[in-house]
């Protein structure tokens, strides 16, 4: 009884913390292009090839059924983990583009952005630090 | 001995290139299983369970060579085509800037909304595209294509121009007859904003279909005054057709709407006109998306199948069967409708259930098909 009180209070808090959860949309600390949303968007669909100061995009995913992913593909794509899935074995089958190079995990992504100039990623927005600077969080 | 072609093509695409040219392989399966209703035949089923008929397995390989060069190959085998391997794709890009793209090699005739993945089930809602709008033997060339990627306002657009040709064997009356398409020559547009996207595409192409017995029957009717012509309608020898297609999807929250049309005119031909469109309207629910579909296929045949001389003498007439046979091999008049699911059950995996109920007008029958399929993308 006790436990199944504990494990219900625990459920709930990370479904608390789950819609709390802030994700950042991060780039190069020398990068400064700016973009708009709808722009963010196609540069993760490869549809955006250049930022607006000229660098070729490098956009940068985590791991499929991370929580940060699924968020960041339904707010910002638009698009569940299946639609995403679809989008690009269209591209890849037909010689149009390459799925995002996946990174293990939100330091990865933080670590690679930092030391990329034209890279952009998403990240918990609660390890983001100075390395990186933030374009956008939701 | 696949395995060894695959590699020797890629190979014999590379002299370019340093030897450490990394080459990355992607494939995708389709397997369907299917079954129509009691007694009738529909799409290539007929009442016995059948797996081999819509059923596919596909490998690509592709590398890039460096300053905008890269080369892609990828092989097919079919059930329907007894497991038999064959190059779908196999061409060399070269990205002249990040807007330009050519593309030389065998590769998609872009005609339709799904031509460039018409066999990666996975990537669209239904098993396979609408079959009336998607029967066209056409759907892949040798030759040249430039892809321009472009915004508009607020879409991006994407202009393709392509010339090249084909051949392959299309079945007449259960034999096999080596088809030509020749100077194949068109563009496609397609233009995207976040949930809507709007298609089209037009081309023409010389077609050769010499059907046994099609030099006779020219031949044959030249001799008969004030029809000399006749056998030349009747007949397919090097006469050009002009396809044109027009095509919208909405991806709009759960909503999904999808239609296409198309309209083919031929030029001295037993048909005169094809005429297909289909509209689907979907919904998700989560990893689960139910779909419905309807359907229009109408091949008129050329008018000149009225002005066949019958009731002049036995001989004729004979004739004039034969040539009437001739223009209605492809004649068709029918409707179809298809309700669908298809449930995202795995990252990379999704399963299908079709029921598809068709009405031929020409021979008033109606028929059912029931298919279910596994598609993946590896």
């Amino acid at each position: 009884m006790k436990l199944l009180k504990s494990l219900t209070l625990g459920l709930c808090l990370s479904v608390s913390t789950l819609a709390a959860a802030e994700t950042a949309i991060i780039v190069n600390p020398a990068n400064a292009s700016t973009i708009s949303d709808n722009d963010i968007s196609r540069a993760f669909l490869g549809k955006l090839k250049k930022f607006s100061d000229g660098q070729s995009i490098e956009a940068v995913n985590t791991k499929a059924n991370n929580t940060t992913r699924i968020a960041f593909e339904k707010t910002i794509l638009k698009k569940s983990p299946a639609q995403v899935k679809a989008y690009w074995s269209k591209r890849l089958f037909t010689g149009k583009g390459k799925p995002l190079k996946e990174l293990a995990s939100d330091a990865a992504v933080l670590s690679h952005v930092a030391a990329t100039p034209n890279a952009i990623g998403y990240i918990d927005a609660a390890s983001v630090d100075s390395s990186v600077k933030v374009l956008k969080r939701f | 001995m696949k395995k060894t072609l695959l590699a020797l093509s890629l190979g014999m695409a590379l002299p370019l290139t340093a030897v450490h040219a990394e080459i990355s392989f992607n494939g995708f399966a389709n397997i369907v299983a299917g079954k129509a209703s009691s007694g009738d035949t529909q799409w290539g089923y007929d009442d016995d369970v059948d797996f081999k008929q819509g059923s596919l397995f596909a490998l690509q390989a592709s590398t890039d060579l460096t300053e905008g060069l890269s080369a892609t190959v990828q092989i097919i085998s079919r059930g329907v085509d007894d497991w038999e391997t064959e190059f779908e794709w196999a061409y060399l890009a070269y990205d002249v800037n990040d807007q330009t793209r050519i593309l030389l090699g065998r590769q998609r005739a872009p005609m339709y909304m799904f031509s460039d993945y018409l066999d990666v089930s996975y990537a669209y809602p239904w098993i396979s595209p609408p079959q009336g709008v998607y029967d066209l033997e056409l759907s892949t060339f040798d030759g040249i294509s430039a892809n321009y990627s472009f915004t508009l306002g607020e879409f991006d657009a994407n202009a393709q121009a392509f010339f090249g040709s084909e051949s392959n064997e299309i079945e007449v009356f259960g034999e096999a007859i080596e088809s030509e398409f020749e100077q194949i020559t068109g563009a496609s547009f397609t233009f995207n904003r976040d949930w809507l996207t709007l298609r089209a595409a037009y081309l023409t192409t010389d077609l050769n279909l010499p059907a046994p017995g099609s030099s006779d029957l020219i031949a044959a009717w030249q001799t008969v005054p004030g029809f000399e012509t006749l056998g030349d309608e009747a007949t397919i020898m090097e006469e050009q057709s002009k396809f044109a297609e027009l095509g919208v999807q909405v991806d709009y929250n759960n909503w999904l709407f999808i239609a296409e049309y198309t309209h083919i005119d031929y030029d001295q031909m037993p048909l005169d006109t094809e005429e297909s469109m289909f509209a689907t309207l979907g919904y998700r629910f989560d990893t689960v998306l139910v779909h419905a579909t309807y359907g229009q296929d109408e091949n008129d045949v050329n008018g000149n199948v009225n002005n066949l001389p019958y009731g002049v003498n036995p001989e004729l007439d004979r004739l004039s069967t034969l040539t009437e046979q001739a223009f209605r091999f492809r004649e068709q008049d029918s409707s179809y409708y298809t309700l669908g699911a298809r449930w995202d059950f795995h990252d990379s995996a999704a399963l299908k259930v079709e029921f598809s109920r068709r009405d031929n007008d020409l021979l008033n029958e109606d028929t059912n098909l029931i298919r279910t399929a596994l598609v993946t993308v590896f």
